[in-house]
């Protein structure tokens, strides 16, 4: 039984993460936390999560070129590191994302990649 | 039990946590609603503005009808209504922790949010919904405060989170890009239903909706509730969904038998009566037309209200005349 507390350990135990959060996109809430965040501020970095997903969401074509696509995951790559965000998809209305904070160097994006795809499935899934 | 006092929700709630205390903040006023905590941690809220964990399941179709009743009738005197669904594997805890966590920042934004309202602490009073999470009260009250300013930031005009919505007639641009959130809204605005309403009928969080109007009115699409006050003297048609049931149910009056239904009522001159109204007499004996107006959208297969269901013998003469009242008081205001 996979519940939010245990989603996030096993974020953490993705080769190369530093911190892992479940945050809600449309107030930029972190409901869930765990590790580090970037500047030591989960808030901020739920905030800044948030307004990533809503641009990519709402303000960009490519998510709604195909009926019924749907924006799955975003990858931010900087010089340091990776910030990967998975949108959970729920039945009830929420809107919530996993972020997971991976080092460049330790990390590998491809694992990763399918890592929280599984985390998020199993998160909801029955 | 103290007697109601006024009080500032969030302070209230701070030191009830402080001295980990187990019971219920109950938040009068409009829309009001109650935080539960447990130990000084706050456990779960609710709110009339704010669907509840048995509205989110039901509405989205996650749970049908009859399991969260089934779930319900089973756990709601031992509180463990949530371990029930749980152990008869209809949702996963992750799902519950989930929806339990955004159901309760969501209805703590309406409860905590006044600067002042009636407040009671009603101690060692526990919801039946069983303890699914633990949250610290003080990031409930802060996420509170963050919501509000979140909302100022978007279109800073708070009396639109309660009045009924209305949708523009004509949109002020040639082209105008919304959202499937705000389509829905539109769609579902009648004139009559509140940001409260249409939460509780499409089911989705009560802020969520709040955050998705006033958008809208930024954009234009929605009427600004101060334009429409000036130039009516009919009166508010401001309405709440009524009270859900409530492990804690002490803001309903009890009803007696000479209350009125709970619409509008026009105190005005009455209009003459026009050749192809109805005679009202006929009406009167038709047991639904008594009854519509007083009755709260319910999910399908929800039991009637306790008041309802106890009085369904019982005639109010003229109830008629006050929905024609109604429908025209709906009509005017889409003019």
């Amino acid at each position: 039984m996979p519940g939010v507390e245990n989603c996030l350990q096993e974020a953490m135990a993705i080769p190369g993460a530093i911190g892992a959060s479940i945050v809600d996109y449309t107030t930029g809430f972190p409901v869930a936390t765990t590790g580090a965040a970037p500047n030591e501020d989960h808030d901020a970095a739920a905030a800044g999560t948030a307004d990533v997903v809503q641009a990519a969401q709402s303000r960009s074509l490519f998510v709604s070129a195909v009926p019924h696509d749907l924006l799955e995951d975003l990858i931010i790559t900087t010089a340091g590191g990776y910030h990967l965000l998975r949108l959970v998809q729920t039945d009830f209305d929420s809107r919530l994302v996993l972020y997971v904070w991976l080092d460049r160097i330790r990390g590998n994006l491809a694992v990763a990649r399918r890592r929280m795809q599984i985390l998020a499935e199993e998160l909801v899934a029955t | 039990m103290k007697p109601s006092k006024t009080a500032a929700p969030g302070r209230l709630l701070t030191q009830a946590a402080g001295e980990r205390q187990t019971g219920a903040l109950v938040v009068g006023g409009h829309p009001g609603g109650t935080v539960y905590l447990i130990e000084g941690q706050v456990t779960y809220a609710e709110s009339a503005a704010a669907p509840g964990v048995g509205e989110l399941l039901t509405a989205s179709g996650r749970l049908a009808a009859r399991t969260w009743q089934a779930a319900l009738d089973a756990g709601t005197s031992r509180a463990q209504v949530g371990r029930i669904l749980l152990d008869h594997g209809h949702l996963t805890q992750g799902e519950l922790e989930l929806c339990v966590l955004g159901a309760t920042y969501d209805a703590a934004y309406f409860a905590l949010s006044p600067a002042s309202a009636p407040v009671d602490f009603l101690d060692g009073a526990t919801h039946w919904l069983g303890p699914i999470v633990r949250v610290d009260p003080a990031a409930v009250t802060r996420e509170a405060r963050r919501r509000a300013r979140l909302l100022d930031e978007i279109y800073p005009h708070p009396q639109l989170d309660t009045a009924a919505v209305i949708p523009v007639p004509r949109p002020p641009v040639e082209r105008v890009t919304i959202t499937a959130a705000q389509w829905e809204l539109l769609v579902h605005a009648d004139g009559q239903r509140t940001p409260a309403d249409l939460a509780q009928l499409l089911g989705r969080a009560g802020y969520a909706t709040i955050q998705e109007l006033r958008r809208l009115a930024a954009l234009g699409l929605i009427e600004l509730p101060a334009a429409r006050e000036r130039d009516s003297d009919n009166p508010d048609l401001v309405r709440l969904p009524r009270a859900r049931g409530t492990a804690v149910d002490v803001r309903r009056p009890a009803l007696s038998p000479g209350d009125g239904p709970t619409v509008p009522i026009v105190t005005g001159p009455r209009p003459a009566p026009a050749s192809g109204d109805p005679p009202g007499p006929a009406a009167e004996t038709d047991p639904a037309t008594m009854h519509a107006p007083r009755l709260a959208r319910r999910k399908p297969g929800a039991k009637l209200p306790k008041e309802v269901a106890a009085d369904t013998g019982q005639m109010h003469t003229g109830t008629d005349e006050v929905l024609l009242k109604r429908i025209r008081t709906a009509l005017r205001a889409l003019r």
